[in-house]
């Protein structure tokens, strides 16, 4: 299996750079937790590896693919997948037209819909009318049915309990344990970082750590500087 | 009224059938398409050039014709599907405005700016009631609105590429990151519209006022009927572009009501303006 | 405050000086040139005075009209009424009658799409050119059926002298325009284009702003259309079909109307294309196929000549003072003002709710801050903090709850809430990168404003100085003078929403310092969201923390940053339920 490797990144918007010369991997079955304060630049970092917004320097490749410059389709066909900060349900489409944008076959619908039974009974509804926990099961969901390589997870839990996170945590787990990459970005760094096992902190667009996710968990020193500032 | 009512009919559908396609247009490609009808009309005139000056068979002229209208469509669709893939409704719709303006002038240069000496593809009376006669244009083009309607209907909701294209029209970048292919599909919409407008020109054109402005502005009844629908619903704008039809059938009947004929779609827009900005909205983007 | 101060002198003299010369050029063509080119002449000038008025519609308030030629047959049909009743006041008065009909049209004609979004004008406007089309067809011009021809002023009867008259009246349009874009309206109409939330948030209409670009782009349409009537004698439909409204902004379009100089060179382009297509025996229906291919080539390449060529100017002036963007710089401010206490609460919010369908955004949130204090809200991504924002100054018109300011309910739309005395600014750049740094500062505050005063607060934030364009101003330097402009409107409070989230880490102490002494300095309460914790920490006395939409603890700082729960919020430290 392929990993995804990013060197070098560095990401301009208006006056600066938002990510400056970023670098990490993501290896087939590991979970890496992206963490860091608010602004700090996480969105720009996913964006600009799923080609939603265009790198200024460095590289992205999939295996020995170069895919700085692929259109996000392209992205999209070689196995990444990145799902975006908020409910990035369609809200118009039914939980079934939902999934089968991604899904090839109608079994494979199926099998997605058995990580969570909740969506079953409601696969007929708009998902604008969902809860806030159940459209982002809609969005798990949907980017499992593709069986992307690559999962890039922006803030999960925004505007979600945590009760709620924490029963999508395990899906995402078994996911990687199915062989998928995945980068986690999230606000719930705890939760997080318990899941993962490798860890990536940035602070002001720069990497300040980076390496293994238990021993910045026992650590969280790092962790209250990045967060809390200097004091 | 009544005679000068079902005589507007065949107006109506087409009203109809072109508001239908604005509507997709607006939905699914982000354009208010100010050249839906330019693009049929010049598709249509080749046909009949095709078939007047080269000898070219009618049938097979007008199938030249559509298939011509719904590439000058597509190529249209290619252009602002391409550069301007992030642009704003707003100057998205402008490309099409200065399109409208080169067909009608292209059109000047080709074929005169005299009405053309369309073949009517149908003829004569289907039926009467009540002693009015309705003419087999009027039925088909009627039955077609409701057909179109229905199966664009059929296709957003049924097929996997429909499905696709509302994704597409509600996030554009969500759907590409899922790897669902945003410019050929909309390509493909600017296609069809195109093809199924100059379709409903080729059969409506030789019963109506057809030089080249005449059509090209066809496009205005229709958006009145459009907006009637928001431009989002099609049932609605199939009602409206019938019913538009209807009233400016009934006003022709009286020679001192024309110039009221004439403001009828500005009217109809204005009124629909008026009525659907009573709440107030602010839209996040801007 | 005299005038001087606040327009310096060249401001006004060096236009009056280029129209003077502009009138001294119309001259010596006027005797100069053929006769049949006086007469093209003419024509120019007529269609400058409608592209004008595109320029004003399109270019600065950024939308789509197509029935410029249909105010310009307004105009026309006034003048030949007038004319053929032999109404008092000879061809001046009715060309302006005619203009002033035109603007009334234009106000009728727009109500309907303004408050709209998209392209409800295109939609409005192209409706009525068509139906305007048909209808003057059928009914004529007054007086044309008898072939009483409309009278050109008495000093002004041959072509050459009516020529001039013509440049006259177009050097005054050029004028009027100038000054009125520089003025309240033209700030109104740069900063409607750009961003309809940020013209509310500074207490200006969105409508209004629209209407009176749309008005003052019928007038000069209508103005054009009554000097032609002057031209040919006779008024026709046929200069007025709705083609020629779509060449006419199609033409706008790509030449740049908004800026005068192209305008007039639109203008000139609008007559020799198909004078030159003539000459060479081609139909003269090419002119309006290629203006429509330079039109889509405009539009898809986002750009027109008038900017092509400023742009190659600036770049060589640039290249001469050696820099591109302007940001921030600090200097040290030696004053220290003395900080009076905090009074009483100054803006109260009382169990304010939103919900966004399912999701409630915010439940039941209660904030008070107090006169000249600065309450910190923080929390995590998702917690409501833009809502609150948004709710508070009127953009949510479903919120529920109670907001007071000064003891006084606060209700209505946005526009009100700016002009009662609550202001915000807002996460993205909502600048309108067309206007100088003075001018949208003047436009935001809503006051008479001395240059000096503006010049201190712009400096006392380290703002690029007033006469910089915003479009050489990046994008968090362009935030702090959102920030300095609404500051100089003397709200009662002002929110803001992450001001120093374009700014570089490095810039966010001092930006913190200047933040503190603003209650002193501007008498303004303030509500200030920010991630940057370290900011929050040097500036506010007080916090509120949100989380989940609710209010999760409040009170002085270093009792709220202490708080094992926030802590908690914030990092997420949640234990596993």
């Amino acid at each position: 299996m392929n990993a995804l490797r990013v060197a070098g990144l560095t990401v301009s918007r208006g006056a600066g750079p938002v990510i400056s010369d970023v670098g990490f991997e993501l290896a087939p079955g590991r979970i890496t937790a992206l963490v860091g304060p608010n602004g700090a630049g996480k969105t720009s970092l996913l964006e600009a590896v799923s080609g939603v917004v265009p790198a200024t320097r460095g590289s992205v490749h999939i295996g020995q693919t170069e895919i700085t410059k692929h259109s996000r389709v392209a992205r999209a066909r070689l196995g990444l997948a990145h799902i975006e900060q908020g409910r990035a349900v369609f809200g118009g489409l039914t939980v079934l037209e939902n999934l089968r944008l991604t899904a090839r076959t109608r079994a494979r619908v199926d099998e997605v819909l058995e990580l969570f039974p909740e969506l079953e009974k409601r696969r007929d509804s708009a998902a604008a009318l969902l809860s806030g926990g159940e459209q982002q099961m809609v969005v798990l969901a949907r980017a499992f049915a593709a069986r992307p390589a690559f999962l890039l997870i922006d803030e999960m839990s925004l505007g979600l309990a945590p009760v709620v996170f924490t029963r999508l945590l395990p899906v995402i787990t078994r996911f990687a344990e199915d062989g998928a990459a995945i980068l986690l970005v999230e606000q719930f760094t705890h939760l997080a970082l318990g899941v993962a096992q490798d860890a990536v902190v940035v602070s002001s667009g720069r990497v300040t750590y980076s390496g293994d996710a238990r021993t910045l968990l026992d650590s969280p020193d790092t962790l209250h500087s990045a967060y809390l500032g200097e004091t | 009224m009544l005679q000068g009512a079902l005589a507007g009919l065949a107006a109506g559908g087409l009203y109809a059938v072109l508001a239908v396609c604005l509507t997709l247009m607006s939905r699914l490609v982000r354009v208010v398409n100010f050249a839906q009808s330019a693009t049929a009309m010049f598709g249509s005139y080749v046909a009949v050039y095709l078939a007047v000056h080269i000898g070219l068979p009618v049938w097979l002229a007008t199938v030249v014709g559509i298939l011509l209208g719904g590439a000058l469509s597509a190529l249209l669709g290619w252009v602002i599907s391409t550069w301007l893939a992030e642009a704003d409704t707003g100057t998205r719709s402008a490309v099409t405005v200065a399109v409208l303006l080169l067909l009608i002038s292209l059109s000047f240069i080709l074929f005169g700016n005299k009405p053309q000496p369309f073949q009517p593809l149908l003829g004569g009376p289907a039926f009467e009631i009540g002693g009015v006669v309705v003419s087999q244009v009027t039925v088909v083009t009627v039955g077609l609105a409701v057909l179109v309607a229905l199966g664009c209907r059929a296709v957003l909701t049924r097929t996997s590429a429909g499905v696709a294209l509302r994704a597409l029209s509600e996030r554009p970048t969500t759907a590409e990151l899922l790897g669902i292919p945003a410019k050929p599909l909309s390509v493909a919409v600017w296609a069809v519209t195109g093809l199924i407008s100059t379709l409903m020109i080729s059969i409506v054109a030789p019963s109506q006022s057809n030089d080249a402005t005449s059509l090209a502005m066809l496009v205005v009844p229709s958006a009145a009927a459009a907006l009637l629908g928001g431009f989002r619903r099609l049932d609605l704008a199939v009602i409206g572009g019938l019913v538009l039809g209807m009233l400016q059938g009934a006003l022709a009947q009286s020679d001192s009501l024309s110039i009221a004929r004439y403001f009828l779609p500005f009217v109809v827009i204005a009124g629909l303006l008026l009525w659907s900005q009573r709440k107030e909205v602010w839209d996040a983007a801007r | 405050m005299p005038l001087a101060e606040r327009k310096p002198a060249r401001s006004i003299g060096i236009p009056l000086l280029i129209a003077v010369v502009a009138v001294a050029v119309g001259y010596g063509l006027s005797v100069g040139l053929e006769g049949y080119f006086v007469y093209l002449g003419m024509s120019a000038v007529v269609a400058a005075i409608a592209l004008l008025g595109l320029g004003v519609v399109t270019g600065s308030a950024g939308m789509i009209s197509l029935c410029q030629l249909t105010f310009a047959a307004v105009g026309a049909w006034v003048v030949s009424a007038l004319n053929k009743a032999e109404a008092p006041g000879g061809f001046l008065v009715w060309l302006l009658l005619g203009g002033l009909a035109a603007g009334v049209v234009g106000i009728l004609v727009g109500l309907p799409a303004l408050r709209l979004r998209g392209i409800n004008l295109a939609v409005v406007t192209l409706g009525l050119a068509a139906a305007a089309d048909l209808t003057l067809v059928q009914l004529q011009f007054p007086g044309v059926s008898e072939g009483i021809s409309v009278l050109r002023p008495d000093a002004f009867t041959d072509d050459r002298s009516y020529f001039l008259l013509a440049v006259v009246v177009l050097v005054a349009c050029c004028l009027a325009v100038y000054f009125l874009r520089r003025g309240r309206w033209g700030s109104g109409w740069q900063a409607v284009a750009f961003s309809e939330r940020g013209t509310a948030a500074a207490g200006a209409s969105v409508r209004t702003s629209k209407l009176t670009a749309f008005a003052v782009s019928a007038t000069l349409g209508g103005i054009s259309g009554g000097l032609l009537t002057g031209q040919v004698g006779l008024a026709f439909p046929a200069s007025f079909t709705s083609i020629q409204s779509l060449a006419l902004y199609v033409l706008a379009i790509m030449s740049g109307a908004h800026l005068i100089d192209m305008a007039v060179f639109g203008a000139v382009l609008w007559v020799a294309v198909p004078e030159l297509l003539k000459r060479w025996g081609v139909p003269q229906d090419w002119g309006y196929v290629v203006f429509g291919l330079l039109g889509v080539q405009a539009l898809t390449s986002g750009g027109n000549l008038g900017t092509a060529l400023r742009e190659l100017w600036h770049r060589r002036a640039r290249s001469r003072e050696g820099n591109g963007h302007v940001g921030i710089e600090h200097r040290e401010v030696e004053t220290v003002d003395e900080a009076p206490p905090p009074g009483p609460p100054v803006l109260v919010v009382r169990d304010l709710s939103v919900r966004f369908g399912q999701v409630a955004a915010l439940s039941s949130v209660d904030i008070a801050v107090p006169e000249h204090g600065i309450l910190g809200v923080i929390g995590p991504n998702g917690a409501g903090k833009s809502t609150l924002v948004d709710a508070i100054s009127g953009f949510l018109p479903q919120a529920q709850g109670e907001v007071e300011l000064g003891g006084g309910p606060l209700t209505g739309p946005p526009t009100r809430r700016a002009r009662s005395g609550l202001r915000r600014t807002f996460q993205q750049d909502r600048v309108p990168p067309g206007l100088t740094v003075e001018a949208y500062v003047r436009f935001v505050a809503r006051r008479r404003l001395a240059t000096r005063e503006i010049a201190d607060a712009l400096e006392f934030f380290g703002c690029p100085p007033a006469r910089t364009p915003l479009s050489r101003v990046d994008v968090g330097a362009r935030r702090l003078v959102e920030v300095v402009g609404h500051l100089l409107a003397r709200p009662r409070i002002l929110l803001l929403d992450e001001p120093a989230a374009g700014l570089p880490h490095e810039e966010h102490v001092a930006f913190g310092e200047r933040l503190r002494r603003v209650p002193a300095r501007f008498g303004v309460s303030l509500l200030l969201i920010e991630h940057d914790l370290d900011l929050v920490r040097s500036v506010c006395d007080t916090i509120t923390v949100l989380d989940f939409g609710q209010v999760l603890a409040t009170g002085p700082q270093a009792e709220v940053l202490a708080d094992p729960a926030v802590l908690k919020a914030y990092m997420g430290e949640t234990e596993l339920l």
